[in-house]
C-alpha cells in the first residue's frame, strides 16, 4: 500500500537520495570527528550552505552532490538526548566494526584487517562530494574543508574517487544503472517495469510497503525525511576474478559470456535478458531498455542465472523459494571507484588497492545486512542451497560453486575465491535538512 | 577431526563432568551415555551442537527452533481450537513461507497460555518484515488471540515474540544441513531420476 498523495518536500531532503552519479565523476568522502557539540555545531552550521538538497539538484546542479551523514558517535558528541540515541537501530549503536557477523565481515574482511579510521569509533561526520567535473570537485572539497577546518574539527580520513575510462567498475562493468523508483521522488532516468516502491522504504516517517511507518529516530525533526546509511569500502581482486574467467573459458568471448552470467549484465551494462547471447551495445545508450526487463520469461534462469548478482540483489519478478517481498529489500546503492585501473590483459597482482566505495540507503537500517547475508552470502531463497554471490560472496572456503543453467544440462563451476574485500566501513544516519539545522542549533 | 589423544582427553573431562551433574545415574546409564558421545566424537561428522538463532534460540546448521509461551485472551483457546478443526491442518501460508519444517500449538493446562514452537531454516527475524507485506492476514488470524499481540505490521513485533520466547535446553535435528526448500528440490530431483531410470529400464 503507498500513499501517492504523501507529498515529499524535496527541499528539505539531501540530493544523495536522488542523485544520479554523473559520467565521468570525481569525488571525495571526508571523515571528521567532533571533540565537543559546541565543535560540531559548528561544523555544521559552516557545511550546511555546501549540502545540496534534492530541489536543488532538481533545479539544475544535476553535476554535484554534497552530502551530510553522521555516525552514532557523531551524534552523541552533537548532544543528542540519551532517549533519542538508545532508541537509534542497533546497526547503528553498535557500529558497523561491532556487526561483522551480520555482514559477513570475517577472515580478510574482518574490522581487524580494516583500514584506520574505519571501525575505530573516531568517525563522527561523513562528508560525500561528488562532481561531474575536476574543477568542481575541487572547489568544492576546498570549501567544505575549509568549513570544517574554520570549525577547529579533525578531519581523520579522506578517500578520494574517480571514474576509469568508460565509467566502468575496476572488474569492467558498467554500473549504475537500476535506481528503485520511490513514490513522490524524481522517476530513475532508466525505464523500469517495476511500479513505485512506497516512500517509506526510503524516507524515514512516510508510509512503507506494509502501509506502517518505520521506527525512526526521536524526535521526529530528527527522523522525519531521513534515510540510514552504509558505506562499505571494498577493495577488488581484480587479477583473481580475470584468472576465474580464463580458467573457465575456451575463449575471449567465453570469458565475456562468463562475467555476464556471473553479474547478470555483459560489462557494457546490456542486460542478458535482453540480450542472452551476445553483447548489444545498442543498448548502452538506450535509457528505455537497458533497465526495462522482467524475468517472467526465464523461470528457469537460462538467459539470466538465478545466481546472478543483480538477480539476486533485485529477483523482480522471479518466483522464489521462500516468502519473500524483493520490493522490502530494495535500496539505493551509489558506487564510486577508488584506485588504478588494473591495464588490461593483466593476470597477476599488483598490489595496488582499488575498489569501490559505496553508499547504501534505506529506511531499513538492516537492509545492508539482510541481502548480504540472506541474498549474497546464502542461496535458499533463489533454491540454490548454500551456493554463494559469485561476485560478492564470501567464496573463499574452496566449495564455493556458481551455476549456470543451460540445456541440456547445466554448468556447475567451481574454484571462485572471494573476489571482493571490506576494507571498512560505518553506519551512519543523513538527516534532513530541518534535522540538521536542529541537530546545528541543539541546546542541551 | 580429532587425534586419538585429544579424543580420550575430551573423554575423561565429559566423565568427569558426569560425576559432577548426574550423580544419580546408574553405571549402565553413565556408559551408555559415553559411549555415544564417543561414537559421535569419533565419526568425525559435522561438529554436533548449536549455536544461537538470532537474538534468542538455537540453531543447529541451517536450521533453527524457536519455542514461544504466551497468554492468551480469555476464550481465546477455544476460538483457535476451532480455528485449527476449521482449517484441519491446512496451513497454506506456512506452505508459501517456505522455511518452516514444522509448527505446533499446544494450549497449556487451564487454556490461559499458548506454547507456539516450530523450526524454521535461517535467522528467525530476518523475514518477519516479509510476512507482514505477504501474508499478514494469516498472521494476525493465528496470533491475535495472544494477549497483548500488537499485530505484525507494529514495528515493536519482534521484541514481543523475543519477551515471550525461551530458548529449548535440549533438541534434536535429524538433517541440519537441509533447509524446506533442499529437501523440496532434492525429492524432485529424486522423483525425476526415479522416472528417468525407469523409462531407461523399459527401453
Amino acid at each position: 500500500m503507498t500513499d501517492a498523495t504523501d507529498a515529499i518536500d524535496l527541499d528539505d531532503l539531501q540530493s544523495l537520495v536522488v542523485f544520479r552519479r554523473p559520467a565521468p565523476y570525481w569525488g571525495s568522502f571526508v571523515l571528521a570527528r567532533f571533540d565537543d557539540e559546541a565543535q560540531g555545531r559548528a561544523a555544521l552550521r559552516g557545511l550546511l550552505p555546501h549540502v545540496v538538497s534534492a530541489a536543488e539538484w532538481g533545479a539544475g546542479r544535476r553535476n554535484l552532490s554534497v552530502a551530510l551523514g553522521l555516525t552514532y558517535e557523531g551524534l552523541a558528541a552533537l548532544g543528542v538526548p540519551s532517549e533519542s540515541l538508545a532508541g537509534l537501530p542497533a546497526q547503528l549503536r553498535d557500529g558497523m566494526a561491532a556487526r561483522a557477523s551480520h555482514l559477513g565481515d570475517v577472515g580478510d574482511s574482518a574490522p581487524d584487517n580494516w583500514q584506520s579510521p574505519f571501525g575505530t569509533g573516531r568517525v563522527h561526520a561523513l562528508v560525500s562530494i561528488t562532481a561531474g567535473n575536476e574543477a568542481l570537485w575541487r572547489e568544492t572539497l576546498t570549501a567544505a574543508g575549509s568549513a570544517i577546518d574554520k570549525a577547529g574539527v579533525e578531519i581523520v580520513g579522506r578517500q578520494h574517487v574517480a571514474a576509469l575510462a568508460g565509467a566502468r567498475t575496476t572488474f569492467g562493468y558498467r554500473d549504475g544503472i537500476s535506481f528503485p523508483n520511490i513514490v513522490g521522488l524524481p522517476e530513475s532516468p532508466f525505464t523500469a517495469p517495476e511500479r513505485p516502491v512506497a516512500t517509506g522504504e526510503f524516507l524515514l516517517g512516510h508510509p512503507c510497503e506494509s502501509g506502517a511507518v518505520l521506527p525512526m529516530p526521536q524526535p521526529d525533526v530528527l527522523g522525519r525525511n531521513g534515510i540510514f546509511v552504509g558505506v562499505r569500502k571494498i577493495h577488488t581482486r581484480v587479477a583473481a576474478f580475470r584468472r576465474f574467467l580464463k580458467a573457465n573459458s575456451k575463449d575471449a568471448d567465453g570469458e565475456e559470456l562468463l562475467a555476464a552470467k556471473m553479474v547478470g549484465r555483459w560489462r557494457s551494462g546490456a542486460p542478458l535478458s535482453l540480450a542472452p547471447t551476445a553483447d548489444d551495445l545498442s543498448l548502452m545508450t538506450d535509457f528505455d531498455q537497458l533497465n526495462n526487463f522482467t524475468y517472467a520469461d526465464d523461470p528457469q534462469g537460462l538467459k539470466c542465472p538465478h545466481g546472478a548478482h543483480i538477480r539476486r540483489m533485485n529477483p523482480r519478478d522471479t518466483s522464489l523459494a521462500t516468502l519473500s517481498d524483493p520490493r522490502i529489500h530494495r535500496i539505493i546503492r551509489q558506487g564510486a571507484v577508488y584506485g588504478p585501473a588494473l591495464p588490461d590483459g593483466v593476470l597477476d597482482d599488483d598490489g595496488a588497492e582499488r575498489g569501490l566505495f559505496f553508499t547504501f540507503m534505506s529506511a531499513r537500517a538492516d537492509a545492508l545486512e539482510f541481502l548480504k547475508r540472506e541474498w549474497i552470502d546464502d542461496g535458499n531463497t533463489f533454491n540454490l542451497g548454500s551456493e554463494r554471490d559469485p561476485i560478492a560472496g564470501n567464496n573463499d572456503d574452496g566449495e564455493a560453486t556458481f551455476t549456470i543453467p543451460a540445456r541440456p544440462v547445466r554448468r556447475r563451476l567451481r574454484g571462485l575465491e572471494r573476489f571482493t574485500v571490506t576494507r571498512g566501513g560505518e553506519y551512519a544516519f543523513v538527516p534532513s535538512l530541518t534535522a540538521l539545522r536542529w541537530l546545528a542549533d541543539l541546546e542541551t | 577431526m580429532s587425534t586419538e589423544s585429544s579424543i580420550t582427553s575430551k573423554l575423561e573431562e565429559i566423565k568427569r563432568e558426569m560425576d559432577q551433574t548426574l550423580p544419580h545415574a546408574s553405571e549402565e546409564a553413565r556408559a551408555t551415555l559415553l559411549a555415544g558421545i564417543e561414537e559421535q566424537l569419533r565419526s568425525g561428522k559435522v561438529e554436533p551442537g548449536t549455536t544461537s538463532a538470532g537474538r534468542v534460540g538455537s540453531r543447529a546448521g541451517k536450521v533453527s527452533e524457536l519455542t514461544v509461551i504466551a497468554p492468551l485472551k480469555s476464550g481465546g483457546a477455544d476460538r483457535l481450537r476451532g480455528l485449527f478443526k476449521l482449517t484441519n491442518g491446512y496451513f497454506g501460508a506456512a506452505d508459501r513461507v517456505g522455511t518452516v519444517h514444522d509448527m505446533r500449538f499446544v494450549f497449556l493446562p487451564g487454556d490461559e497460555q499458548m506454547l507456539f514452537a516450530t523450526t524454521f531454516d535461517g535467522d528467525w527475524d530476518s523475514y518477519i518484515d516479509d510476512f507482514a507485506t505477504q501474508i499478514p492476514v494469516e498472521m494476525d488470524l493465528l496470533f491475535s488471540e495472544v494477549e497483548g499481540w500488537p499485530g505484525i505490521h507494529d514495528p515493536s513485533v519482534k521484541d514481543f515474540i523475543v519477551k515471550y520466547q525461551h530458548t529449548a535446553a535440549g533438541w534434536y535435528v535429524a538433517s541440519p544441513d537441509l533447509t524446506v526448500a533442499d529437501t523440496r528440490r532434492a525429492q524432485k530431483k529424486a522423483e525425476l531420476v526415479d522416472e528417468f531410470l525407469d523409462n531407461a529400464g523399459s527401453l
